[in-house]
């Protein structure tokens, strides 16, 4: 069924566009470059199940990318597991977690629930602040040593980088899959009347829960990863609200509820941002351009780059999912 | 022949002009936009300063080639996950010849994966936490003192004043403040101080009514803690709007900004750790005097520099030395010259440590302990109160 699907194909030809383009030529600026990208995906794409696919606005949904990385790190530093094992025990246990936090707050709904998310966000922000075993405010640091079983460190953030592209494209993969599954519609069913969805026999506390744990799996995952490349956490960086709400940001430039708009919107603002950034004529304003863009895409394309292009060539529903 | 010769020569001519022309690039991260705004731009400040200094002279020389100073410099909106996309952008695509730290700690750990895998030379400046040292990197070089001493040194000027005096710590749940705080309490313990409050409160906090009424409770008579500006300035405030009777206010960061003269009356006595003061009095053995760098960074900057401003700078008086002597721009040479440095300049002593186990390490340059004094006009002004060889007043004690 998906092998039909032209998007599951595009998904595949990105991954490895993506993972080609660096590895050939040794360009490791290009895989820095792309490495934000494809994390802004996986960000987006999981934040897409729960606005998108939803309805339910997530306004802290960092906490679960910032939780894996605690995680992992602590695994790896004071454990001394090996990445792999790390990242994914972190996914395991931030969407178990995720599962309980959700079975409480997502009986909430609306604005309740948007400011619901925000409380997760700060409450495990204090927790782990004061949490003596991952160091409290300080953090934890990575030793260099850890990445010689990798080979060193360039070989370790090599090895980094394709699994950071695995895991967006598995990212993508999910979205996919839910978009015309049963449960996806089920899903689909709460975001356009929740009170209809349940008379129809939706269970839709269960079915929220699932989705709010399903979307914290591979961020964590990712969080796990990145933190291990970046070399430390702290609270202060693995809780950053600001990037929770440019993951909204983004899903709205691209068009949420699509698979491909949630990647197309991580992929263009991360790269304008950089691109602005570093431009030598630019750089100085390169906040104020990125917001007067920005309004203007949400202006004058409401449903998102995907929602336009809907509406320029209907057709492209069945491709462009 | 006399043709021959004569193009010997204008080539030579080219050569010799080509080797004037010679540049080495510095690249660094300044958080432009962000958090960390205002302490990264004057630590880029003082960077900006040394290369006008240096090319206005002709540019760094050594091995009898002259180097001019640019800069590969980006904004990192005071995020981590930009630092290693453009360390890894300037000594890949810039061609940076050494590299300077973005400012805070937590953006330094996270360039120093990048500079360190590339082995390049990377001066730390605005980052005193020394885990970083501590991880097995071999090409940094911390220029400040670490954290563990900005309040073992007040208690070092307490001890002497007060021995008998009770602490109570009240500082910000931050990394940094956190790295200063938790030794410096041990140290308390272990000069034989009786600890007898430990708060830390959130960042952003604006209400210290209730960490004050326990302040008052635990009969403290001297508070050490803080951590940035806005809380510093706040808890200050209101310490002095509660009458709490305490003899020794020392706070982390903020009283160092001139701002603080603004609190008034709440900001008298307030003692605040620092890495460098415009009254310092280090005989420069290389570079300019601290008053000499004072009048250039007012005359271009309009405002006098912060010890950001003056780390700054000294990263690159030392980066420059070491090249010096080193006799080139070769990364093993210049690290070898690093590695054996030992030189004071205005702004302190620099030495780096050479053991394996926390190499880079800053173990030269020692805090100075400054504190807001009123001058005989009534005026409110900062004066180094410790250490006592280079101080400029001595510490008021009780403020009131």
């Amino acid at each position: 069924m998906m092998l039909r699907r032209p998007l599951f194909w595009l998904i595949l030809l990105l991954a490895a566009v993506f993972a080609w383009l660096p590895k050939h030529g040794n360009n490791v600026a290009l895989r820095e470059d792309l490495i934000l990208v494809a994390v802004a995906i996986i960000l987006t794409s999981n934040l897409n199940l729960m606005i998108g696919y939803t309805g339910y606005v997530n306004f802290g949904h960092i906490v679960f990318y910032g939780l894996g990385g605690y995680v992992g790190l602590y695994l790896m530093t004071v454990r001394s597991w090996h990445l792999i094992p790390a990242a994914l025990t972190a996914g395991v246990a931030v969407s178990v977690l995720a599962l309980l936090f959700g079975l409480g707050i997502l009986r909430l709904r609306g604005a309740y629930f948007a400011l619901a998310t925000i409380g997760v966000l700060e409450a495990v922000q204090a927790f782990v602040s004061n949490f003596e075993s991952w160091g409290r405010s300080t953090g934890m640091y990575v030793s260099f040593e850890s990445y010689v079983p990798m080979g060193g460190p360039k070989h370790a953030l090599w090895l980094t980088y394709f699994l950071i592209i695995g895991v967006m494209a598995l990212s993508l993969m999910l979205s996919l899959g839910i978009r015309r599954s049963k449960f996806g519609l089920g899903l689909f069913a709460i975001r356009e009347d929740e009170d209809a969805a349940i008379v129809l026999g939706v269970n839709a506390t269960l079915y929220k829960a699932i989705i709010y744990s399903v979307s914290a799996f591979l961020p964590a995952v990712a969080g796990a990863l990145m933190f291990f490349k970046n070399g430390m956490i702290d609270p202060s960086i693995a809780f950053e609200y600001m990037l929770s709400l440019e993951g909204i940001v983004m899903l709205m430039l691209g068009g949420q509820g699509t698979v491909a708009g949630s990647a197309l919107g991580a992929g263009l603002y991360e790269r304008l941002r950089s691109y602005l950034l570093t431009s030598p004529r630019l750089s100085a304003f390169h906040l104020v351009i990125a917001g007067a863009l920005l309004l203007l895409v949400i202006r004058l394309a409401p449903g998102g780059l995907i929602g336009w292009l809907y509406r320029l060539v209907p057709r492209s529903r069945e491709v462009i999912e | 022949m006399k043709r021959t010769s004569l193009i010997a020569f204008l080539l030579s001519l080219f050569f010799v002009a080509g080797g004037f022309a010679q540049t080495i690039t510095l690249g660094f991260t300044v958080s432009r936009t962000g958090s960390l705004n205002v302490d990264s731009l004057e630590q880029y400040r003082g960077f900006e300063l040394w290369r006008d200094t240096v090319n206005a002279a002709g540019g760094i020389k050594a091995g009898g080639k002259s180097y001019k100073v640019q800069f590969a410099s980006y904004d990192d909106e005071s995020n981590s996950k930009r630092v290693q996309q453009l360390y890894t952008r300037m000594i890949l695509e810039d061609k940076a010849d050494f590299l300077f730290s973005p400012y805070s700690s937590s953006l330094t750990a996270t360039a120093s994966i990048v500079t360190e895998q590339y082995e390049k030379i990377m001066l730390t400046t605005g980052a005193a936490e020394e885990k970083t040292y501590k991880l097995g990197n071999q090409h940094l070089y911390q220029m400040f003192a670490p954290a563990t001493q900005y309040l073992t040194v007040a208690l070092d000027a307490l001890k002497a004043k007060d021995p008998k005096a009770t602490v109570a710590f009240v500082y910000e749940d931050a990394s940094f403040s956190v790295a200063v705080v938790t030794p410096a309490k041990a140290y308390a313990q272990q000069l034989g101080f009786n600890v007898v409050f430990t708060e830390a409160y959130a960042p952003n906090t604006t209400d210290f009514s209730a960490i004050i009424d326990k302040v008052i409770a635990s009969k403290a008579t001297v508070l050490l803690g803080g951590g940035h500006y806005a809380d510093g300035s706040t808890l200050a405030r209101q310490l002095y709007g509660h009458k709490v009777p305490l003899k020794m206010i020392s706070l982390l960061v903020a009283p160092d900004s001139p701002q603080w003269a603004e609190l008034g009356d709440a900001a008298v006595g307030v003692i605040v750790p620092s890495q460098w003061e415009p009254q310092s009095t280090f005989k420069a053995q290389y570079g300019p005097s601290g008053a000499d760098f004072g009048k250039a960074y007012t005359a271009k900057y309009n405002a006098p520099p912060s010890y950001e401003s003056a780390g700054g700078y000294a990263s690159g008086l030392v980066l420059q030395h070491a090249i010096e002597q080193a006799g080139g721009i070769d990364t093993d040479k210049v690290a070898g010259a690093l590695n054996s440095t030992d030189i004071t300049t205005f702004y302190g002593r620099t030495k780096f440590s050479t053991v394996a186990s926390e190499h880079g390490l800053q173990v030269g340059h020692a805090i100075v302990l400054a504190q807001w004094q009123k001058d005989k006009a009534g005026k409110l002004v900062k004066q180094v109160i410790w250490p006592l060889a280079g101080k400029s007043a001595d510490l008021v004690y009780p403020i009131h």
